[in-house]
């Protein structure tokens, strides 16, 4: 990392451009506008921290906000869970395991658009015809209730991120020394020690990686939230990205939805950073 | 060191310019007007169902003027417009022609609007449909057209049920009609009387809410926009009237969107009634074009105006003054030329398949069965205003009502609550203003 010469900053020029150009100036004049009364096309009057003062009055902002936390903490289990478990599945000497990895990558290759239109027939039609068929009664109705909803949002961001996670925990797993399950193998250990004891410390540090990428890209979910449910019923299943365009954009009020958006901002590079911090203490190294 | 110079500072020069000038192209040849004597208008419109339609007809008016060059944009839906449009006078690419949709789209864009009075599209503008954008002397809009909605009817299963359509106009009548369909349900192949689309807000809070709304703002939508509160005078009738759509509907009504109502449930004949306007005839047309020619508008049944739906502008053509005189004056001769010359006329009633919100027009013309009903309506005077757009704009209709109505029909809200909490709303946001 010595040799930063003229060549290297060069190099970077462009894309500390873009990420200044599209990014940080972007970052810095929505937290100005978010001051003032900015309607989208003038801003007259410096309100100081009104927005903010209302956001904490602001119902339907706090509501999302709470939702949008436990789809997160759901969702940040269920997808490690998963990550892991799949790529436990293919690192074994399976015949299958490449196709395998294939199937259960594919989804994430997909729109979270489309693959929410895909999950919203299955959900309203599909589920509703299988209920009907075998009279299961909780398959009927499905996104029509809050928790519905919740479920249905849940399932379709784990079917299409686990994956993605599997992926990472694939290249962690692979890393694992072979003389180690090996000895203990000639120690006596049986299957779930060894995982317990080597191959799960061990893979701690990509546990730290998709923990940050499931938090993060669970926390800012837009897309699939809009084209599977749009946050009904009655904006009981909106998160907060979608709240906050919402505000900005149909209720015309860009200076409060980008003081939302700031918060917003704020909240999720804590929790993300403190995970990260707390994740890093926790790996072991080899 | 001048090798190093050459084999790394020349090819990272060269990469960063390739990459700077990436981004910078693209602004080369646009502007309000060319420096040569030829006009270049840009057009910004929302409307996607006649982008086709529009495009050629601008085709035709370059061809007879050859000194104006005409370029659409088209942005689709009515929260995806306002957005653009708004990024667009806020970086400095204006259009010479764009839309305005209510008050306070008016209010906002008010120092870019030109006043179009002197137009003789203006002039010809039915009475009343230049309401929301008259200000004193002045008329910032123009109208696109008219449209209407009310509960569109499958014409054969009502004869087949041996119901009379045009003896429905209060809601005893209409409620007897539902029975009567719904006891014959299996023999007609229907699964229920109506498609409810309760997931669509819209459908509950602008539409619904507003024909029961219109008359406590004697049908003016700049009543309704200057309001300070609103008092549910018809709370009663709306609840009943959603009460009956929910009973006799297709199950679970919160989860039915648009396309299932219009598509799945009305074009395959599996309900009977649908709450919609004239807008879903080509929907309706490209499922099965033999079937709508076979469908009508019903009104809906509100006290003291039965037998009349409601009828309104959803769109006004406004022209950007921000220009030079000549642009301007270009630009309100197309929108003129649109509305008044034969060839405009033929592609407005023809082509874009519009209900004119003009006089001198061919309505007999009006092809579609839909379009048909709702200008009889209009024409007959058996119209409820069009106040959603004078609805608060936090939004009222999609953010406040309609959400409420989901609630009450999730059995999570009773109607009493429905009504305050959306008064409280109302008083909200006006106070705020």
């Amino acid at each position: 990392m010595r040799n930063r010469d003229l060549s290297f900053w060069l190099f970077l020029t462009p894309v500390l451009l873009g990420l200044g150009l599209v990014v940080i100036l972007p970052l810095l004049y929505g937290t100005v506008y978010s001051f003032t009364d900015w309607n989208g096309l003038t801003a007259n009057k410096f309100l100081g921290l009104d927005n903010y003062k209302r956001l904490l009055e602001d119902e339907e902002f706090l509501n999302s906000i709470w939702f949008t936390i436990k789809f997160s903490v759901v969702s940040v289990i269920l997808l490690n869970v998963l990550g892991l478990g799949l790529a436990l599945l293919v690192t074994r000497q399976l015949k299958s395991s490449n196709f395998l990895r294939t199937i259960f990558f594919m989804p994430n290759l997909i729109g979270g658009l489309i693959l929410g239109f895909i999950w919203q027939f299955i959900f309203v039609s599909v589920f509703e015809d299988i209920g009907a068929a075998l009279q299961i009664e909780g398959l009927q109705g499905w996104l029509s209730t809050t928790s519905t909803g919740f479920w249905g949002l849940v399932i379709l961001t784990c079917w299409q991120m686990a994956g993605y996670i599997m992926i990472i925990y694939i290249a962690y797993l692979q890393n694992i020394p072979k003389e180690l399950i090996e000895a203990a193998k000639i120690d006596g250990a049986n299957s779930f020690q060894r995982f317990r004891t080597i191959t799960f410390p061990l893979v701690a540090p990509a546990f730290t990686v998709s923990m940050f990428l499931t938090l993060s890209s669970s926390f800012k979910i837009y897309d699939q939230n809009l084209s599977l449910t749009n946050g009904g019923p009655f904006e009981s299943t909106q998160m907060v990205a979608m709240e906050i365009v919402k505000t900005a954009f149909s209720a015309n009020e860009m200076a409060y939805g980008q003081a939302k958006a700031v918060v917003f901002f704020v909240i999720v590079s804590i929790i993300a950073l403190t995970q990260v911090y707390y994740n890093k203490k926790r790996e072991v190294d080899m | 060191m001048k090798k190093k110079f050459f084999s790394k500072v020349v090819p990272a020069l060269f990469v960063s310019s390739i990459l700077i000038a990436g981004c910078s192209s693209g602004d080369e040849g646009e502007s309000g007007s060319a420096a040569e004597d030829e006009i270049t208008l840009n057009i910004f419109q929302g409307k996607v169902e006649f982008k086709d339609q529009f495009e050629s007809l601008v085709e035709k008016y370059e061809e007879e003027n050859p000194g104006v060059n005409i370029e659409v944009e088209t942005v689709g839906g009515g929260t995806d417009y306002a957005p653009v449009l708004k990024s667009k006078f806020s970086s400095g690419d204006e259009p010479n022609i764009f839309n305005v949709t209510g008050p306070q789209d008016v209010i906002d864009y008010k120092k870019y609007l030109t006043d179009l009075a002197d137009t003789d599209a203006a002039q010809a503008a039915f009475d009343g449909t230049l309401a929301t954008v008259t200000d004193g002397e002045k008329i910032l809009g123009l109208p696109f057209n008219q449209e209407g909605y009310g509960l569109i009817y499958n014409k054969k299963v009502f004869e087949e049920a041996g119901i009379d359509p045009t003896s429905i106009l209060s809601y005893e009548d209409l409620e007897a009609a539902v029975k009567t369909i719904d006891s014959q349900k299996e023999d007609l192949g229907l699964e229920a009387v109506f498609a409810l689309p309760a997931k669509e807000a819209w459908v509950l809070g602008d539409h619904l809410a507003n024909a029961f709304l219109a008359p406590e703002f004697n049908h003016d939508v700049m009543e309704s926009f200057n309001a300070d509160t609103v008092t549910f005078e018809k709370g009663a009738e709306m609840k009943r009237f959603l009460d009956l759509q929910n009973e006799y509907s297709v199950q679970p009504v919160l989860s039915l969107d648009y396309s299932q109502q219009v598509e799945e449930y009305f074009s395959l004949q599996k309900v009977a009634l649908i709450q919609q306007g004239n807008w879903i005839f080509p929907s309706v047309e490209q499922m099965d074009p033999e079937f709508a020619q076979n469908i009508g508008v019903l009104p809906i049944p509100v006290e003291g105006f039965e037998g009349s739906i409601p009828v309104g502008v959803p769109n006004y053509w406004a022209v950007n003054n921000n220009f030079d005189e000549e642009v301007v004056q270009a630009s309100k001769d197309f929108l003129d030329w649109m509305y008044t010359s034969e060839t405009g006329k033929d592609f407005v009633i023809n082509e874009f398949k519009f209900i004119p919100a003009y006089e001198g027009y061919d309505t007999e013309k009006i092809s579609d069965p839909l379009s048909k009903d709702v200008y009889d309506y209009a024409s007959n005077g058996k119209t409820i205003g069009w106040i959603f757009a004078g609805y608060p704009s936090n939004p009222w209709g999609t953010g406040v009502i309609g959400p409420n109505m989901q609630k009450y029909l999730a059995g999570e809200m009773t109607w009493e609550e429905v009504e305050a909490d959306a008064i409280a709303k109302w008083e909200e946001a006006r106070a705020q203003q």
